[in-house]
């Protein structure tokens, strides 16, 4: 339970507190490899949709403007069955599959990443999720009551662990949080979406994806690092390691994680 | 001018008493105890440091925290003579035959003076005994020190002094010769308490309204104490006047204090009572917000004087914080302390202390928005008795024995509504049973040594339970050498024990000494050694401690924290003046670390988070202070070091931080406190503190990456850097109006400015993407800038 955040805000709040921009000295570590790999079966009304993507980075320096592309490795699937699927470079550090992937159930499928000689590997299955049933408003939220609260609701299945990454997209910013079941199995339960700039007329888009207990475990130390408050209440800043081990040198580990969810949208019109 | 000649008096008398003859014992002539205690006429309060002196010997003694003296004289004639600053003198002939009581009632002469001798006796160094690392602040000091928006703070006046310190502005909970804020053993009378910390950490809960002293053990520390390694800070209650109703209190910007005192049976029974409540909720309303943030806290004493060998007093507190934002948000945490003290007499020379407690806090979440009810908190009874011999003036013992029984509830969770999706799940109560006897005897050995030592023996008895989680050859964490992260084990299987069963049994042997050599009448040399235990574990794993962690109990996963410390130092009082020197080494077995991502809030199995590592930390600490004068306040200077490191368990692990050495969030190198008062008149008297010190260690990230529309930092060795240095000025003036004289009620108002030259501290720096650019940024907060302050405190 993310809590911090809420009891940070109400003491903040209450005294003089001030920001500023400053510039400190930072050291920059050397470039290491950093692998998005993604593939999503998503549930539409009447069928399903696919998409898969690897998006391959280098790490940057903290004040870059971006982060440096990695153009020329080579990226493949292969399921239990033998199928190998290769992946094109695109643009931007993406590439997609030269054929879609059509992801089935309980089936393995391993990532292979060559890089710079160095050969990159884990194997994966798919999650599933539950659908988005409906979206509630809320005007009157936040500490000043007037700030716009959507709460997107579904249905958590009844006796099994479930895990959820979820991600409330919109014009006026993002929200992400790792969710498991533990205190809500086999009920109707919701995802939050707020912002103080929220307005009538935004579109939020919900998506509600399923992952395992270990990307669980990775998106919530990740998610932990990139928004808990500083000062004293931080958690101690960590090195979050994924799921992708370099099989050539394993102490060059690269970042990002490889996941295969099965995804519900939902998206909103704020009222 | 008189003040100073009788604190020269006092002085020299307190010299005399070391040189005296009578010490060596040299003469076969039979010995008497003359004993006695000295109350002050309208309060009845016993006095404190009143100088007894024995006019034909040259001879002397003083008062302690309860008004009471004892010396050993042989027998003959004799003239004493009680003194104290500010009180009229009394002189009694006497002729000692047998052991005899003298009671002694002193009037005050002259209004304000007798809080500066109180302060005289407590506050200054006590060269020649050998208790160390002890740092004694009454109320009366604590009030002049200049504080934010007028709020005058127990804990913040204690960070001025050397050995201790916080993370900064703002922040709960303090840290003590580089120990964690969850090994501070903090007493309010005899009750234990788990949290100090109002509003989040911007106020501690101590009304000083209601506080009579506080005093802070953070090397040396007696036998007595025990169950927490870094410190143990004792916090007295005020007692009630005996002779006559009494009030005093405050008016200030965020609180406002009453404290009411007087007698239910003249001579013999009183009571006080002291509230403190911050108000600015009540003006809420009027901007149009149905939201509420307030604190209040309630000091109780009931104290009795059965009769002459027994005294009897109750003490009660009870604190709570409040937060609600509307129909989506309410959070209210507190301490509950209640306390019975019984001190019998049994003869001249021997004293004993009963003491019960029960102690309690509790936190509580209601996040309506979300739907559910969180309920956590810990509640312990217990009882201790011991003994005071005193077998002659140069031997004395002190023995007893303790115990607590702890209920740790690390929370209970309920939907809030028939409408919400949460399931009520109640974690695992814990349970345990703490014991320790101890004994420790204060020796002058000579004309120049003396020691204070003994033994403390614990042992913590963790009790049966529900639901206890087992794993595969014990192990509840496994390292994923694949991956090269820490993992949950999965249990094997739950076992649930009988309550009155034993699940884990530790025992530790805990000696303590300190031994003073005293160099000469004015300087000595003390030096200590101090092993102590930690059964129980404030669980938290961010910089300054949360309202809304929890204790755990050691047990089959979580072995005790156990701490050694050498002390040595140097302390030399000058006419008027004190001046100390102390260096330290400690060392911190079986810390408690917590892997990446570790999730602490409703967490039945902590143990599968947990990792044990050790910490370390040495310094220098220099005090100069001045107790007498117009001018008063001290200089603290500290050099020091505070780390921790967590290794793997074998060496495939990588531990925390790669098992490297890293800083403790509060480790400062340098730091300087500067405070002073001055009495420029009987009117005027001002304050001003400076402090200086090194910025708090800070992990800076070295990189950053993205991912799903994540930008993610990058981070190096953990508080591998620093913010910028912290320092402030504060100042006060305390306006006493000439209109006070001969009326009861008495008024003064403080104006304070906190920060006068608006110095832009950080309190913390913050990475992350600017909401207009996306851009990278480092935000640095500061949480106060020049704050001016008015406080009315009156007295009646």
């Amino acid at each position: 339970m993310k809590i911090f955040k809420y009891l940070l805000l109400v003491s903040i709040l209450l005294f003089t507190s001030c920001e500023e921009v400053v510039m400190p000295d930072l050291e920059t570590t050397e470039p290491r490899l950093v692998i998005e790999a993604v593939m999503e079966k998503e549930i539409f009304d009447n069928g399903f949709g696919y998409r898969s993507y690897v998006r391959l980075t280098l790490t940057a320096p903290y004040f870059a403007n971006q982060v440096p592309v990695v153009e020329n490795a080579t990226v493949s699937v292969t399921d239990e069955n033998g199928q190998v699927y290769e992946f094109l470079y695109d643009e931007n550090g993406y590439y997609y599959p030269a054929n879609p992937i059509i992801i089935e159930n309980n089936l393995e499928y391993t990532l292979k990443i060559v890089y710079e000689n160095q050969v990159y590997t884990t194997v994966q299955n798919l999650a599933e999720t539950v659908p988005l049933l409906y979206v509630e408003q809320n005007n009157d939220g936040g500490f000043s009551n007037d700030v716009i609260e959507l709460k997107a609701f579904f249905e958590d299945p009844l006796g099994e662990e479930n895990y959820y990454l979820y991600a409330g997209l919109s014009q006026k910013g993002n929200l992400f949080d790792a969710i498991n079941d533990e205190f809500f199995d086999g009920n109707q339960i919701f995802v939050f979406f707020s912002l103080d700039e929220l307005e009538a007329g935004d579109e939020v888009l919900f998506r509600l994806m399923g992952i395992d207990r270990e990307a669980y475990n990775y998106y919530f130390s990740l998610l932990l690092q990139t928004e808990a408050p500083a000062g004293p209440f931080e958690t101690q800043p960590a090195t979050i390691r994924g799921n992708i081990v370099n099989q050539d040198q394993p102490e060059n580990f690269p970042f990002g994680y490889f996941r295969i969810s099965e995804v519900s949208v939902l998206s909103y019109t704020v009222e | 001018m008189r003040l100073n000649k009788s604190v020269i008096r006092i002085f020299l008398s307190l010299f005399c008493f070391w040189s005296s003859p009578f010490l060596f014992g040299q003469n076969e002539q039979e010995k008497f105890v003359l004993s006695g205690s000295v109350v002050e006429k309208f309060t009845g309060e016993p006095l404190l440091g009143v100088n007894i002196l024995i006019l034909s010997q040259e001879n002397g003694t003083f008062t302690n925290e309860k008004g009471v003296f004892s010396i050993e004289l042989q027998k003959g004639p004799y003239q004493v003579r009680f003194s104290a600053l500010g009180y009229g003198t009394v002189q009694k002939e006497i002729f000692l035959e047998r052991n005899m009581t003298l009671n002694i009632v002193l009037e005050r002469t002259a209004e304000n003076l007798e809080k500066v001798v109180i302060e005289e006796n407590v506050e200054r160094q006590k060269i020649d005994e050998p208790q160390m690392s002890v740092s004694t602040l009454t109320s009366e000091t604590i009030k002049q020190v200049p504080a934010v928006l007028g709020e005058v703070d127990v804990i913040k006046s204690l960070l001025l002094l050397p050995e201790i310190t916080n993370t900064g502005e703002g922040s709960s909970g303090f840290n003590v010769r580089g120990g964690s804020a969850g090994q501070n053993l903090v007493l309010l009378d005899d009750a234990r308490l788990y949290s100090v910390s109002h509003l989040f950490g911007f106020f501690s809960i101590f009304n000083p309204e209601a506080v009579e002293s506080v005093k802070l053990y953070s090397g040396g520390i007696p036998p007595r104490f025990g169950g927490r390694i870094s410190s143990v800070l004792k916090i007295d209650q005020k007692e009630g006047n005996k002779e006559e109703f009494k009030g005093s209190g405050g008016i200030g910007v965020v609180s406002s204090r009453l404290l009411l005192e007087g007698p239910i049976i003249e001579d013999k029974m009183s009571f006080l009572v002291a509230g403190r409540s911050s108000y600015a909720h009540l003006f809420l309303p009027l901007f149009g917000l149905d939201n509420t943030a307030y604190f209040y806290d309630v000091n109780t004493k009931l104290s009795y004087e059965l009769d002459e060998n027994n005294n009897l007093s109750f003490s009660g507190y009870f604190g709570r914080d409040v937060f609600e934002i509307e129909g989506s948000f309410r959070n209210d945490f507190g301490n509950t302390a209640l306390s019975v003290h019984w001190e019998h007499e049994y003869s001249e020379n021997l004293v004993g202390n009963f003491s019960a407690a029960y102690s309690r806090y509790d936190y509580g979440l209601d996040l309506a928005f979300v739907g559910f009810v969180f309920d956590s908190g810990i509640e312990d009874f217990s009882l201790k008795y011991d003994f005071q011999k005193e077998f002659s003036n140069d031997f004395a013992i002190r023995y007893g024995l303790g115990t607590i029984y702890y209920q740790f509830n690390p929370g209970k969770i309920e939907p809030s509504s028939d409408s919400s999706g949460i399931n009520p799940q109640k974690l695992t109560d814990k349970y345990a049973l703490e014991g320790a006897v101890f004994a420790e005897a204060n020796w002058d050995i000579n004309e120049n040594i003396s020691v204070l030592g003994g033994l403390r023996f614990s042992a913590f008895n963790r009790l049966g339970q529900d639901y206890l989680n087992t794993y595969e050859n014990g192990n509840p964490i496994i390292f994923n050498e694949n991956l090269g992260i820490y993992q949950k084990a999965e249990p094997t299987g739950q076992i649930t024990y009988d309550r009155s069963e034993s699940i884990s049994l530790f025992s530790t042997l805990e000696p303590r000494i300190s031994l003073a050599y005293q160099l000469n009448s004015k300087s000595s040399i003390k030096i200590g050694y101090q092993r102590m235990a930690q059964y129980t574990h404030l669980i938290s794993n961010t910089s300054a401690p949360t309202p809304f962690d929890v204790y755990a109990p050691s047990g089959k996963y979580i072995e005790p924290q156990l701490s050694d410390q050498i002390s040595l130092g140097y302390f030399r009082n000058f006419e008027g003046f004190s001046f100390s020197a102390e260096t330290y080494y400690k060392n911190t077995q079986n810390l408690l670390d917590y892997i990446p991502g570790a999730d602490l809030i409703a967490n039945n199995a902590i143990e599968q988070v947990l990792l044990s590592g050790e910490a370390r930390s040495y310094g220098l600490e220099l005090l100069f202070r001045k107790t007498t004068g117009n001018l008063q306040g001290w200089i603290s200077y500290t050099l020091s070091k505070s780390e921790q490191r967590t290794p793997g368990r074998n060496p495939a692990e990588p531990g925390i931080n790669n098992g490297e050495w890293y800083n403790s969030p509060w480790d400062k190198t340098h730091d300087i406190s500067v405070t002073g008062t001055y009495r420029l008149s009987d009117k005027w008297t001002f304050g001003a503190n400076f402090i200086f010190q090194t910025g708090q260690p800070a992990t800076f990230p070295n990189g950053q990456y993205e991912l799903g529309g994540l930008v993610v930092p990058v981070f190096g060795a953990r508080n591998s850097s620093r913010l910028t240095a912290y320092h402030r000025l504060d100042i006060s003036a305390t306006l006493t109006p000439n209109r006070n004289e001969g009326r009861s009620w008495q008024g003064e108002w403080v104006f304070g400015i906190y920060n006068v030259y608006n110095r832009m501290n950080a309190a913390s720096i913050s990475f992350g993407q600017n909401e207009d650019t996306f851009e990278n940024e480092a935000l640095k907060l500061s949480i106060f800038g020049i704050i001016p302050s008015v406080t009315y405190n009156f007295n009646f």
